[in-house]
């Protein structure tokens, strides 16, 4: 579904991606994970096309979409629900999901679906997208980035800036999506809770990829552990 | 046929080219941040594909040897849950550590290995391995274990006690040496008892045997053979299944394989504790690529022997240096010897002067006595010692043949 591989890129002549390759495959929930300032935003926003990439290679569903813009991504099928939800706050609810489907003609059947699985987004459909809680606003965004149809997933940071109980119920919505089995490749710093739903892992720090593995083995991992767990891990061996 | 791990074991070649390359890179992120003796080495390195590989320096088992005990690491050793030896250059231990994760990918891998050759749930496994071997059988208790198999382990330090568990415990795959094996088929022989009464169904070795031993084998025992094959220091068992076709898959979504000047050469990508990169493993090996209609996509390897001059003496592994090493310690210490190795032990031929002979024979028996037990408890060998006048040119300082 998505191969990326030995990925750079930076901001003017600061390099933050420094040549990262994952992929995944089509149904799997991917987590990428790492501390702040990894390099997890840019990444993603490498990979559909935000951030020109230095060098590399972005192929999605078979073909070569390495510096596509944006809206070449999103018509090959790829979504991202940014991070900090960028949802359009003068805008109504119904608003915000009718742009999420301005390419779909089929996407007042999609919107009506969406409130099914949202029903906390129906009641409130007339509502400014501003004045909703945190929680919806992500609700809303990632109910924004389906109705799009995507064959790929991207989330960056679903839990960011959310109560613990929100956290919870986002990371629940994304489980739904991962049930009904849509490809997802989500960014995190919440790396417990993405790790617990997702298939796989990437660790990316500073931006290297420096381990990769399933996701139950990342969560055993003694490096995981130290640099995401606490546990007072940090300690010197040699 | 069975297969364990589908994704892993079938994985077509595009995904594992992709894999490989993601695993490479962040193996070699890590060495870099995590292990004193490569940051130098790999600073300046970066991986953007496979074929890079022959731009990374190798690692050889003297490195190792040098790096005793823990020098090696990736991880600290209070993460390090498991610490196996094994036999390094001239005989001296290397140490193996292993993380959790470790641990439970050797199940998997081993687990891999033991479903190719058929085992179930319903199986009953007995591991039949003696001192030396720790390591062979723990890694098969392991996948066992994972498999879900009634696991038996046991030392066949007398081998009709050994056949005596077979024939009550209703054991139905037995995983041993070749050696142990071939003592079996003899032992059903020898005591007239059909191999059919046993409930043996799956002999599994922990090495590969030639096509006629096989045979042998499973003739003698009624049950049909699979062998293992693996590398100490990189993963024993794990590394390479036997598949229905009788042919020896890399475990390539974990192992990256080549052969330079006819030497195997393995990288290893998702070790934790201790990862290998291009570990120059002194076996002389053959790489086959190709479909197999197994459905395995792993490169098939072909081992044949070693390139270090080690012997197998018993199934031990057994340096030519350290045979002076033994003899230096007992009163033939500096005499000529020569040394006739055989699969089951050492004939040693000690050079004796005249003055030698002069002595009382009960001296010299003692002698015979010394080196005997010498080698038994320093190699866990057997050793017949000859006296001889002259052990001749070749013989000078110890030559095995």
């Amino acid at each position: 579904m998505l191969r990326v591989r030995n990925l750079r890129t930076g901001y003017g002549s600061l390099e933050v991606i420094k040549g990262v390759s994952f992929h995944v495959a089509p149904g799997e929930v991917v987590a990428l994970i790492g501390a702040n300032g990894a390099g997890k935003t840019s990444l993603l926003s490498a990979v559909v096309g935000l951030l020109p990439p230095w060098d590399g290679q972005v192929v999605i569903g078979g073909r070569d979409a390495t510096g596509a813009p944006p809206w070449e991504s999103i018509a090959s099928g790829v979504v991202l629900v940014p991070e900090g939800r960028r949802i359009f706050a003068d805008m109504t609810v119904m608003e915000n999901l009718q742009v999420g489907g301005y390419r779909n003609p089929d996407r007042d059947r999609l919107i009506d679906e969406m409130f099914d699985r949202f029903p906390r987004l129906r009641e409130r459909r007339g509502q400014t997208a501003g004045t909703l809680s945190g929680g919806e606003q992500q609700m809303l965004a990632i109910a924004r980035g389906l109705i799009a149809r995507p064959r790929l997933l991207l989330l960056d940071e679903p839990s960011l800036g959310l109560a613990p109980l929100l956290v919870k119920e986002v990371f629940e919505v994304v489980r739904g999506l991962r049930d009904l089995g849509v490809t997802i490749c989500m960014v995190e710093q919440n790396a417990v809770a993405a790790l617990e739903i997702a298939d796989r892992g990437y660790v990316l720090e500073t931006g290297e990829i420096i381990l990769e593995g399933v996701s139950e083995d990342l969560l055993r991992n003694p490096e995981v552990m130290r640099a995401y767990l606490g546990k007072g891990y940090r300690e010197v061996w040699e | 046929m069975r297969i364990f791990d589908r994704s892993g074991e079938l994985m077509d070649h595009d995904l594992i080219e992709q894999v490989h390359l993601e695993r490479l890179q962040a193996l070699v992120a890590r060495l870099k941040r995590n292990v004193r003796r490569w940051r130098e080495r790999l600073a300046g390195i970066r991986i953007t594909g496979v074929e890079d590989l022959d731009r990374l320096p190798f690692t050889s088992p003297q490195d190792l040897l040098e790096a005793f005990p823990y020098g090696m690491f990736a991880l600290p050793l209070r993460e390090v849950v498991r610490l196996h030896s094994t036999v390094g250059p001239g005989g001296k231990p290397l140490v193996l550590g292993y993380s959790r994760n470790d641990l439970t990918q050797w199940a998997r891998l081993t687990a891999r290995q033991l479903v190719a050759a058929g085992v179930t749930s319903n199986d009953v496994i007995q591991i039949s391995f003696g001192g030396g071997f720790f390591n062979e059988a723990l890694g098969y208790m392991l996948g066992a274990e994972l498999v879900g198999a009634s696991v038996i382990p046991e030392d066949p330090f007398h081998i009709e006690y050994q056949l005596e568990v077979l024939q009550k415990y209703r054991t139905t795959v037995l995983v041993t040496t070749p050696t142990n094996a071939r003592d079996l088929a003899d032992l059903l022989q020898t005591m007239e008892i059909d191999p059919q009464s046993l409930h043996l169904r799956t002999l599994v070795l922990s090495r590969p045997i030639p096509d006629d031993q096989r045979e042998h084998l499973e003739v003698g025992t009624f049950a049909e053979v699979r062998t293992g094959f693996g590398v100490p220091e990189v993963m024993a068992p794990g590394f390479a299944l036997e598949c229905d076709e009788h042919r020896l898959h890399v475990q390539e979504d974990q192992f990256l394989v080549e052969v330079l000047d006819g030497e195997l050469v393995v990288t290893t990508l998702v070790r934790e504790a201790m990862p290998l990169l291009r570990y120059r493993t002194r076996i002389a090996a053959r790489l086959e690529r190709g479909r197999c209609p197994c459905g395995r996509t792993g490169v098939q390897v072909l081992p044949d022997g070693r390139l270090d001059g080690r012997l197998l003496v018993n199934e031990m592994p057994l340096c030519p240096e350290q045979i002076d090493g033994v003899l230096a310690r007992t009163k033939a210490a500096g005499q000529p010897f020569r040394l006739h190795v055989s699969e089951r032990g050492v004939i040693v031929e000690v050079e004796v002067s005249e003055n030698f002979f002069a002595d009382e024979m009960r001296v010299l028996a003692d002698l015979k006595r010394e080196i005997r037990l010498e080698f038994l408890a320093r190699l866990g060998v057997e050793a017949e010692v000859r006296y001889v006048s002259s052990v001749g040119d070749s013989g000078n300082r110890g030559s095995a043949e």
